[in-house]
Parts: C-alpha cells; structure tokens; sequence
C-alpha cells in the first residue's frame, strides 16, 4: 500500500517536471508587437455612381453629334471635331475604360459565368453603339471610338492597299473576336485588353511592349488608315454585320450619284464600291454551278475548321491558369524538378488536393474542345461568306460606300460636287 | 515604287504585331521559377573591401553554446555570456575563467569588480570568481534584458520585451523608468520589432539608446530626459535599413559609435554627432542571416565582435 503511494507521489512529480520543462521560455523570443498602430488600409473610392451615368450620357450625346454630322450636315469638320472630344473624354480623362470594344469580353463572360455580375453601365457601353449602327451605320467608329480617333490623328499618307491583302488581313478581326469570346468564356483571359495597345498611352503609363505595340500601330497608320480598327478590332466585327443592315447608312452623294469619280480615291479604308457594271452575263448552267458550289463550301468549311479548332484544344487550354497549373504539377511530379515555379509553391502551400487542380483542368480543357469547334465553324463560316460574297457580287452602277467596312468618318462627302437635288453650277456648264 | 515599299513595310509590321501577340498568347515561356515578391539585399551587401580601414585579427572560440553578450573592462578583459555560462578572457582569447549560471545569459558587463549578467528576464550578480552575490527580482512580466550599462550608482537595463529603459541603484531598486512615448516632452516611443535593443553610458555619462523601429540612436539625461537623436533609414551603407536596425552597438574611446546590423550584416563607425564615418566589416565578412553581432572596443581601440553563427569573438583592428 505504502509502495503503491510512494509509485504515485513519484509519478505526481515526474508529470510536474515535465509540465515545468514545456513552461521554459526561448530565447530569443519571435517577433515582439512593435506598439506601431498599423493604419488603415486607404482605398481610392469608388466614383460617384452619378458619373457613370454622365458617361453614358456622353456617349449618347457624342453617338447622336457624329450621326447628324454625318446624315445631315454631311460635315467631315464636325465628325473630325467630336471624335477630337472623344479622344479627350473617353480617352484620356475615361483612360480608355470604360471602352465598347473591351465590353465584348464583360458581356461574353456575363452569359457564361453567372456569378460575374456585369455592370450596368459596361452593358450600356456594349449595347448603345450597336443600336446607333443598326440605324445609322458605324458612327460609333467615325467619331466615339478613341482609338479610332487615334489613329485618325496620324493618317497623313494613306495608301490603298492591294484587295486580296486587305482581305486576307480583314480575316483578322473574326479570328480576334473568336478568340476573345473563348477566353472570357471560359474565364481565361480578357485579350483584348491584354492587348490594348492605346491605353498605355491614354494612362500615359505603360510597359514596354505596349508602348511599342501602340507605336507600331501609329507608325503603320501614317500610311495605313486606322490599322487597328480595320485588321483587329473585334468589336468592328460586330457592327460590321449590324451596318450591313442599318435603317440609314451615310451616302456619297445626296442625291443621285454623276459619276464623276471624284470620290473613287477618297475613302482612306477602301471601303467604296466601285460601279461594275460591264458584268458579263451568266449562263443558267454556271449559275447553278457556282450556288453547287457555295452549298457545299459552307458545310466543309465549317466542319474543317470546326476540326481544327478542335485540335488547338491544348493550345487554346495552356493560356487557361488553371490548365497551365495542371500541366506544370504534372511535369514537376514526374521529374522531380528541383526548382518549382512560384505557381506550383503557392499551390502547395494552399494545401489543396492535387487532384482537385486536374479535375478542374479536365473539365476546362472539355470547354476548349467545344469552343475549339465553334470557333472553327465560326471562322469557316466568316471565310465562307466572304468567298460567297466575292463570287455573287451583285450589279451595281454607282459609287456607294460598302455599308460593312465604311466607318462613316464622312471624307468622301467632301469630294462629292453634288449638292442636295441639283448639280452645282460649274458642273452643269461643264455638261 | 516608293509607295509600294512603304505599303509592304507597313503590312509586314501589322503582321509582326499579330505575330506577337499570338507567341505571347500561346508560346511564350512560362514565368521564371523564381519568387518575383523574393527579399533580396543581394546588391545592397556587394562592398569593395578595398576602401576598408579595418583588418580582422585571429577571433577566439568562447566554447560556449548560444552566445549573446560581450563586453570589456578597463583593463582589457573580456566577458563573453551565453547559454548557461560566461566566460573570461584575457586580451588575447586566452581563457582565465568560466562559471555557469542558470539560463540563457542575454547581456553582460563589468564594473566595480562585479559582473551583470541579464538573465532573459533578470539580472544576477556575480564576482569575478564566478560566486554569485545577488539575484535581482524580475525587471517586469514578459521582460527580456538585451543589455546592461553601469554608470557610478546608476544601472541601465535595456528591456526588449516592455520596450522600455530601467534606470535602479547598484543594490537592485528601480529609479526611473526611460523612453515610455511621451507626446508632451516630444519622446517617440521605442520601436522593438525583434528581440535587439542596445544601450550604452557617452564620455560625457549621459545614456545613449538605440531604437531599432526608428532606424536612430536616441539620448538621454539619467532623468530620462530626451536630450536628442540621430540617425536615417536608408538603403545606402550610410542608413539603416530593413524594419529594425541598427542591433547592437558600442562607442569608441573618442565617443563614435560602432555599430552593427541585420538583413544586410555589416559593421560600420559614426562620429560623435551621427556623421556616418567608415565601414569595418563588409556583410560578405558574416555568415548570411546572421544577427545579433554584439559589439565592445577595448581600451586599445580594438573592435570585438560577437558572431553568433560561427560562435566567435572576431577581432578587427585599423590598419
């Protein structure tokens, strides 16, 4: 008995020591509080929500200023003076954001993702040029877009370009909108603004590639009138076709054209039809051939390119951050490389599963598959229709703008001599 | 023919540029494996050592664990506490006595024939035998002594912990406390981000304070009176730089100031008035990392630096 207690007063003892022992303080000790009173995080507040309205506002006023320049007043003056403004107010004081071309993205991602709540305003912004364009063709290029108002300023030489080039280079922008329209689909990337190369200038802040990216684009634009809007811009796609269809698009002339070619070199964007009226007369038999023709050039261009899109999936995917991830943690786990990359620390240190990283890179680079063969038949379809315009261009005796690619900037009015429903007095001498 | 040359040069850069932007998007190389947020002082710590008026004589092993204080005597002899221990050495690093005391010894010195030695939170009193002759009662809950300075009766303890300057008697009684924020008599408030405060007694027997947070050396009457201070945060050798620095220091008999950092280990001499004067030791001289280099000078001008990574006493001397 007296053992048993003996046993356990000794093991009372041993227990405190070791209690003691754990109660040792270290030295030096870790960091200490400083006392220093941490200030509180400063965030530049948001602005006033009645500005935004102010810019809509603006955009509304500048859209209807360039319409009635253009419909109306027929001035090249008044279209140069509010694109002038907006160069200044959406470019430099706005610092190119809020911007309608940018907007495709928001919009896009907005339909795919339904937590991305867009803003009412960026919606605006996508919509409301859209609306004008639909009534009154591409205003929105002539005098509200500041990077179109930008590359104005610098057109002092334009050159016409070779039309095969300018076809082929006019392909550009349906492969950019595709592309844009994926990646913020699948909450990639916003492109366009990766790749904005005037809000650099805008912010008077940029990298250097930027920099260069934007002076190459002014440097091309001496001699190449707006470069960026005719061979990039994604956003031109859209009212593109939407002017083709415009309820009241600018004409060269007020009132019936003379012909008088005044106005055949005028347009700096190549965007006047030319009379064609020594069209030969078609045969029944190579009518219904070359209908064969497109018929079945719209299913094999659309399921080849669908194809081939599909098959850049991985090449489409790596841009993705997560797919990007996936792929190095692979390589990393397979090699044992000695040197990871910050992403793959990070991962590790988040704690979170591997395979959760692969599974969410499967189900993204499915997306890429999908989108990889709607973007395909999308860029066949575009070619398609192009190859289909070409070959089934209808007659036409006068010089008309092409309502797709003519950016309402309203040079051509000024060389027109005719004045609303009657010849000036010089040309009926002349007649 | 001139204007067909501008016209392919001009589609030849739009390609370029669509060609760029698709190797960015696609084929560009994945980033850098390095950490782009990484803390490097790498350039801040090159030094040509030629400009160095210092030479570094043979340094002494104190065989001891956990070195943390040093300090010297009239005489030359040097007083070295670490872990469990102080030793007792001669001009030369030769060894004339070692004791043991109980706990990691934070700070040291010597005067009146007794050694303090400041026992993370307390300070015991030993002759130089090594008999301990008092135990003075804990300074205040969570102190840590970082060092101690004696002035006639006075004894500093400077404590890390409570961010705060002891003034008691030679019998252990607590005078007056120095260097509490003090808005009215125009005092900051001393800065410890980590555990490095050091203070030491001017040729004119005033009291000289580091205050790490502060990047500054501040000065004080016996009162506790702020007298006034010195000292810039800088990247360049002739600041202070990092959150909290300089760590440790010591004056020299023409009352400069030796000083010693951390983060970017170096040991460097100001005059009297702040005036950043040389560099002794270069960082490339101490182990990267490294911190707490405490400091003394001996009655020859010699620098004594205590070098807790190789568990040394280094020894420079000018040229």
């Amino acid at each position: 008995m007296f053992r048993k207690s003996r046993e356990f007063w000794l093991l009372l003892l041993l227990m405190l020591l070791a209690g003691s022992s754990f109660a040792i303080q270290r030295f030096p000790r870790p960091e200490f509080e400083t006392g220093y009173q941490q200030p509180e995080t400063m965030l530049p507040g948001p602005r006033a929500e009645i500005m935004a309205v102010v810019d809509l506002a603006v955009l509304i006023l500048a859209l209807s200023a360039v319409s009635w320049m253009v419909l109306k007043k027929r001035s090249r003056k008044g279209v140069f003076w509010v694109s002038m403004f907006s160069l200044v107010y959406f470019g430099f004081y706005r610092e190119g954001c809020i911007c309608a071309v940018g907007s495709v993205q928001n919009v896009t991602l907005a339909l795919f993702d339904p937590t991305y709540p867009i803003p009412l305003t960026v919606l605006a912004f996508f919509i409301i040029p859209l609306i004008f364009t639909l009534f009154f063709g591409r205003t929105f290029c002539a005098g509200v877009c500041p990077f179109g108002a930008m590359q104005d300023l610098v057109a002092f030489r334009p050159k016409t370009i070779n039309s095969k080039v300018d076809a082929a280079l006019g392909m550009m922008p349906y492969l950019y909108l595709g592309l844009a329209v994926l990646f913020a689909a699948t909450g990639t990337d916003f492109i366009i603004c990766r790749y904005d190369p005037f809000v650099g200038i805008f912010r008077i802040n940029a990298g250097f590639s930027m920099l260069l990216f934007a002076a190459i684009l002014l440097l091309t634009g001496i001699f190449i009138a707006r470069p960026y809007c005719r061979y990039l811009c994604p956003y031109g796609v859209l009212l593109n076709w939407i002017s083709r269809f415009s309820y009241r698009h600018m004409t060269i002339t007020p009132a019936e054209c003379i012909n008088c070619r005044l106005c055949e070199n005028s347009c700096p964007y190549g965007a006047i039809k030319i009379p064609n009226s020594v069209k030969y007369a078609e045969t029944r038999r190579q009518r219904v051939r070359k209908l064969m023709f497109i018929t079945l050039l719209f299913p094999f261009l659309m399921v080849g390119g669908g194809w081939a899109g599909s098959r850049l999936q991985e090449t489409f995917a790596g841009v993705n951050r997560t797919v990007k991830l996936a792929k190095e943690l692979l390589v990393s786990d397979q090699n044992g490389q000695d040197v990871e990359s910050f992403e793959i620390k990070a991962f590790r240190s988040s704690g979170k599963p591997l395979t959760e990283v692969y599974q969410e890179a499967r189900i993204i680079l499915h997306r890429f598959l999908i989108g990889g063969w709607i973007l395909g038949a999308f860029l066949g379809l575009t070619t398609g229709l192009m190859v289909a315009g070409k070959l089934l261009e209808n007659h036409q005796s006068d010089y008309v703008p092409d309502k797709g690619a003519c950016l309402s900037c309203a040079r051509c009015t000024d060389y027109c001599p005719v004045m609303g429903n009657t010849m000036p007095t010089e040309l009926n001498h002349k007649a | 023919m001139k204007s067909k040359i501008i016209i392919i040069a001009a589609i030849v850069m739009l390609i370029a540029i669509m060609g760029y932007m698709a190797w960015d998007l696609f084929l560009s190389a994945p980033p850098e494996a390095k950490n782009p947020w990484e803390y490097k002082v790498g350039d801040l710590k090159r030094v040509d050592s030629s400009i160095l008026n210092y030479i570094e004589m043979k340094p002494f092993k104190p065989e001891m664990e956990e070195v943390h204080g040093v300090d010297v005597d009239s005489s030359g002899t040097i007083y070295v506490v670490g872990k469990n221990r102080v030793g007792i050495f001669g001009r030369d690093g030769n060894l004339k006595n070692s004791f043991p005391i109980s706990g990691i010894g934070t700070c040291i010195t010597m005067r009146n024939q007794l050694i303090y030695v400041g026992i993370l939170d307390h300070i015991e009193l030993f002759n130089m035998s090594g008999d301990r002759i008092k135990r003075w009662k804990r300074t205040a809950p969570g102190s840590v002594i970082t060092s101690i300075a004696v002035n006639g009766n006075d004894v500093f303890l400077a404590d890390a912990g409570n961010k705060m300057v002891y003034r008691y008697t030679a019998a252990g009684k607590l005078l007056n406390r120095i260097g509490q924020k003090d808005t009215v008599q125009n005092i900051p408030g001393f800065v410890i981000p980590s555990p490095y405060f050091d203070l030491a007694i001017g040729k004119d027997r005033t009291l000289w304070v580091v205050n790490p947070g502060r990047h500054s050396f501040e000065h004080y009457t016996m009162e506790g009176h702020l007298l006034n201070s010195w000292g810039s945060a800088s990247n360049s050798t002739a600041g202070f730089c990092g959150c909290c620095n300089p760590t440790n220091f010591a004056l020299l008999n023409d009352g400069s100031f030796v000083t010693s950092e951390k983060g970017i280990e170096r040991i460097k001499i100001y005059s009297n008035e702040g005036v950043y004067r040389e560099l002794v030791a270069t960082p490339e001289m101490f182990a990267e990392g490294v911190k707490g280099l405490d400091l003394a000078v001996d009655p020859q001008g010699r620098i004594l630096v205590l070098d807790p990574a190789k568990n040394q006493v280094r020894v420079f001397v000018r040229k």
